[in-house]
């Protein structure tokens, strides 16, 4: 099936900063988060499929109609910006009203959803049609999100574009308004993409991830896939993976690989890539994967389990959540839940031993 | 960016410091200041410098423009003057000797004639001559350029030309014609600030003084001394040519200018000096390089008046 | 905020001031300094007249021409300043290319350019053998004693508060929300009508009043130009000539309540509805 919205091959140079063959599609009702550091490129990507740049090479393709050489007025296309973007010389109604489009192009919606041309159905079905009159700077963060939702979608998008809409706010209100706008994304069945530094908008938003850095996608793929299998250090470091080591292969086998790190041989199951023996590698362990019991469990020790015994260098807490440090042969970090850390009775200097899954260490050839 | 910043910081920081080690005006024992006509600008600063090399503790401060303006500055705003030299010599009785008064006698130095200057651009520049120069200003299309009768001399003065040049030369309407060519567009205070519009080709002809012409190297018409206003033995002539202004009807009179010290100023030592080198030779030759008319020796009005030293430079005006 | 508490914190600043109170006072004692060095002369000039010697001179037909000649050339330079400056605002404001700095310093210089250089500039240029001058008479534009020629001199000498106010106010728009609009189908020109220029509309009616202040009372410039007709500040120098002091003084003051009743109206008419709070 052809994606909804298909990026080919968009190179871009501006000013100083380049876009290299960005590629990506997005399907109908499928969110696309753009993750990357600063400075990355995502604005400047976004606002290319917008139409505010010109790309040296490559398309825009939107339900198979190529954009490249229209004008961002006639792209159809939502665009969510930082603190929402709202018109401050106008009323909640007159923002909304101001759209001039009213025709959808691509596929067919839902009847349940308010027609474009219809204000107040769009009002209504966002829950503000009580805020009409108000100037949009008497709103609260979450009003002032519908009302965007409501003036974009008045403008008949094929495509949502979010630029790092929650930056700018609390915690908590930044998880409020994230879970809305996925239920309204999912309801609204339209493609999206959302373009963030922050990896938990990606965990939590995310059909499929594309990592930015430099100007260049360095992995894109479905979510589970970036956070469980990143393809380098930088993206796993950028994903969250708590553990980015470094180490070599020593020997690879029909079965997976033996990698030294530090004092420690782990062992791992195959990647998709084959790495060749003798060569360096990044390993990932992702912290929840640390499986922390006590050193004097029964049993004999696998090699294919990786148990790896050592002792407590220290802890972070987060609330119910700890993180344990621990010199094992080279520096682990380990997720526990407050009881078990208690249950285990650790503190700094505790004998403890630590299990993991040979599937769940992944190398990385960079 | 950096380096441009501090570019641009040194660049104001240097300004400030040139502008503290600019000369701050000397301040000398003595401020001779002067008020004087237009006209008179050129050869006055020469005339001062002169002073100044025969006086070197004196400073002259010389301030120039239309004549009446110059006397009502120190009527009206009472600044403070210590001569007052005027382009049209009856400037003075009717404003300084009123009451109180701020002078008490006067003394013609110089004469002037009222010509048209015109360039290479203005139209019939290759055929106008002092014989058919009142035929070709009336012809339509020529744009003439004067000062304001009802604010300075020379307006009301070229005024007068014309009405005298309609008798002299038998040419009823002459006035009316040559004025309909210089409409109130083409008018301004003084007939100096004209000079650019004419140099522009705004104007093709510019009603001045003679001195004017020449300091300006200007093409100019020699008119019959009858009707130019040059000469005081034609006063009884001049009398005829009337302009109706503002101020009233005025008479034509001779261009003579005149000098007279206010009354009251602290400089009246210096201010007298001063008189005496202009109605001296030296004074008088300055003038006559200028393009002025001279006299030999100046006509005063009420001698007895003056510093004793400065009655023996002049002779009484001749009644007219 | 109540009452209550907005009196609280007016109280709060009054008696126990967070920041030193060494600033606030400078800042009053300079204010008010300079605040009575720019009135105190104005009021000076106010009190030598009275009602009648005011009544006299608004009597006379000429002052009364000439303030009015004022005001309608000074509203037409505005308005010119405003149907060209502002377009000039906003491509500095939003577009960068080689050479801006230069632009930018040139839309200032007429404010450094002495007021007769600049009419004679003008003359030079709009005269009848002007390089403009000439064909423009061809088609019965003049600018020798017109009205165009004051409103070219007003305009030469005041363009830069329209140009400089307004470009302040175009880059204090966020572009984003042009971007937004945008997207959302209004076109480059629809956007700057509904969503550029209502934002930075308090800062363009500023420039223009201060372009129409600056135009009523340029003298150097226009007189180089047009003597007759005569604007005010011509007029109230022509009447110096004539009668002195006195009468001038009278003509002078009358100009400054007309046009302060007029920029205190402006001012009213561009504050209308209130500062457009932007969002937090």
């Amino acid at each position: 099936m052809k994606a909804a919205v298909a990026v080919e091959a968009l190179t871009l140079a501006l000013g100083g900063f380049q876009l290299k063959k960005i590629d990506f599609a997005v399907s109908r009702g499928e969110i696309l988060v753009i993750l990357g550091p600063n400075g990355s490129g995502k604005s400047v990507t976004l606002e290319t499929i917008a139409g505010f740049h010109r790309p040296a090479s490559g398309r825009v393709l939107i339900g198979g109609r190529d954009l490249t050489a229209l004008p961002p007025e006639r792209r159809n296309i939502g665009f969510v910006v930082q603190n929402f973007g709202l018109f401050p010389h106008l009323t909640v109604a007159q923002n909304v009203a101001i759209a001039r489009r009213r025709h959808q192009t691509a596929a067919p919606r839902d009847a349940a959803l308010p027609a474009f041309g219809d204000d107040a159905a769009l009002l209504a079905y966002f829950g503000i049609a009580h805020l009409a009159s108000r100037a949009p700077a008497d709103l609260s963060p979450g009003e002032k999100q519908r009302v965007a939702l409501a003036r974009a979608l008045a403008g008949a998008p094929d495509l949502f574009l979010f630029d790092e809409p929650f930056s700018a706010l609390d915690a908590q209100t930044h998880d409020q308004l994230r879970d809305e706008l996925k239920e309204f994304l999912r309801a609204l069945a339209i493609p999206a993409i959302f373009v963030t530094h922050d990896r938990s908008d990606a965990y939590a938003l995310a059909d499929t991830v594309a990592v930015l850095r430099d100007g260049t996608i360095v992995q894109a793929g479905a979510a589970v896939e970036i956070f469980e299998k990143p393809a380098s250090a930088f993206v796993a470091r950028f994903v969250g993976v708590e553990n980015v080591l470094s180490g070599h292969i020593i020997e690879t086998s029909q079965n997976g690989l033996s990698i030294e790190v530090g004092r420690q041989v782990l062992h791992a199951a195959m990647p998709a890539k084959t790495l060749p023996a003798g060569s360096a590698v990044f390993v990932a362990i992702r912290a929840e994967d640390a499986a922390v019991c006590s050193p004097h469990l029964g049993g004999q020790p696998t090699p294919k389990a990786n148990r790896l015994e050592g002792c407590v260098t220290g802890f972070r807490s987060e609330g119910a959540l700890i993180t344990l440090s621990i010199d094992c042969g080279f520096r682990l970090k380990a997720y526990l839940l407050g009881p078990q850390v208690r249950a285990l009775n650790l503190e700094i200097g505790s004998m403890i031993a630590v299990e993991i899954a040979p599937d769940k260490i992944h190398p990385m050839a960079e | 960016m950096k380096p441009a910043w501090q570019m641009s910081y040194a660049a104001l920081a240097l300004m400030g410091a040139a502008m503290t080690c600019l000369p701050a005006p000397a301040a000398t024992p003595a401020t001779l200041s002067i008020f004087a006509a237009g006209t008179l600008a050129v050869p006055f600063r020469a005339i001062n410098a002169l002073f100044e090399k025969q006086h070197p503790d004196v400073t002259v401060q010389a301030q120039f423009g239309g004549s009446v303006m110059m006397a009502k500055r120190i009527t009206d705003l009472h600044q403070d003057a210590d001569l007052l030299a005027v382009a049209d010599y009856s400037v003075i009785p009717k404003y300084m000797f009123g009451n109180p008064p701020h002078a008490s006698w006067y003394a013609g130095f110089a004469r002037n004639a009222i010509t048209f200057v015109y360039t290479d651009k203005s139209k019939y520049a290759g055929e106008i001559n002092a014989q058919n120069w009142y035929k070709v200003l009336a012809r339509p299309g020529v744009e003439i350029g004067r000062s304001n009768p009802d604010t300075d001399p020379s307006g009301y003065q070229t005024v007068q030309l014309l009405n005298l040049a309609e008798k002299y030369y038998n040419a009823p309407g002459l006035e009316q014609k040559v004025l309909a060519n210089a409409p109130l567009a083409n008018m301004r205070d003084t007939e100096t600030a004209l000079i650019s519009a004419l140099q522009l080709g705004q104007i093709d002809y510019l009603a001045i003084y003679r001195s004017d012409a020449l300091q300006h190297h200007l093409k100019f018409l020699d008119l019959p001394a009858r009707i130019n206003l040059s000469d005081p033995a034609e006063s009884a002539a001049y009398k005829q040519g009337i302009a109706h202004t503002k101020n009233g009807d005025l008479a034509g009179k001779p261009i003579v200018y005149a000098i007279s010290m206010v009354d009251g100023s602290k400089n009246a030592d210096w201010a007298e000096k001063y008189v005496a080198l202009l109605l001296g030779p030296q004074g008088q030759g300055v003038m006559k390089d200028n393009g002025f008319g001279e006299f030999s020796p100046a006509y005063a009005v009420h001698v007895a008046a003056m510093p004793a030293a400065l009655r023996k430079l002049v002779k009484p005006w001749p009644a007219s | 905020m109540t009452g209550e508490a907005a009196a609280g914190r007016l109280w709060r600043r009054w008696a126990a001031p967070s920041q030193p109170s060494g600033l606030y006072l400078l800042c009053w004692f300079l204010g008010t300094v300079l605040l009575a060095f720019l009135v105190i002369p104005l009021v000076a000039l106010a009190l030598t007249q009275s009602g009648a010697s005011l009544a006299g001179v608004a009597r006379m037909a000429d002052v009364r021409d000439a303030i009015t000649l004022s005001l309608e050339c000074a509203f037409l330079s505005a308005a010119v300043a405003a149907l060209a400056g502002v377009p000039l605002a906003y491509g500095l404001a939003r577009t960068a290319f080689p050479g801006k700095g230069v632009i930018a310093a040139l839309v200032d210089l007429p404010l450094a350019v002495p007021h007769t250089v600049a009419g004679i500039a003008l003359l030079m240029v709009f005269g009848r053998q002007g390089f403009f001058g000439e064909p423009l008479q061809t088609v019965g534009l003049k600018f020798w004693g017109t009205v165009a020629g004051v409103v070219i001199a007003m305009l030469f000498v005041s363009a830069p508060y329209t140009v400089n106010a307004a470009r302040i106010g175009f880059e204090a728009v966020d572009p984003r929300l042009e971007k937004i609009a945008r997207t959302l189908g209004l076109g480059p020109w629809r956007t700057f009508f509904r969503v550029t220029l209502p934002l930075a509309r308090r800062s363009i009616m500023t420039g223009v009043t201060l372009t129409y202040a600056r135009s009523i009372s340029e003298f150097g410039a226009v007189i180089i130009l047009v003597y007759y007709p005569m604007t005010a500040p011509v007029k109230i120098y022509e009447l110096f000539l004539r009668f002195g002091l006195e009468q001038s003084a009278a003509a002078a003051v009358l100009l400054l309540i007309v046009s302060l009743s007029l920029f205190i109206a402006l001012r009213t008419l561009a504050q209308r509805g209130g500062p457009i709070r932007e969002n937090r």
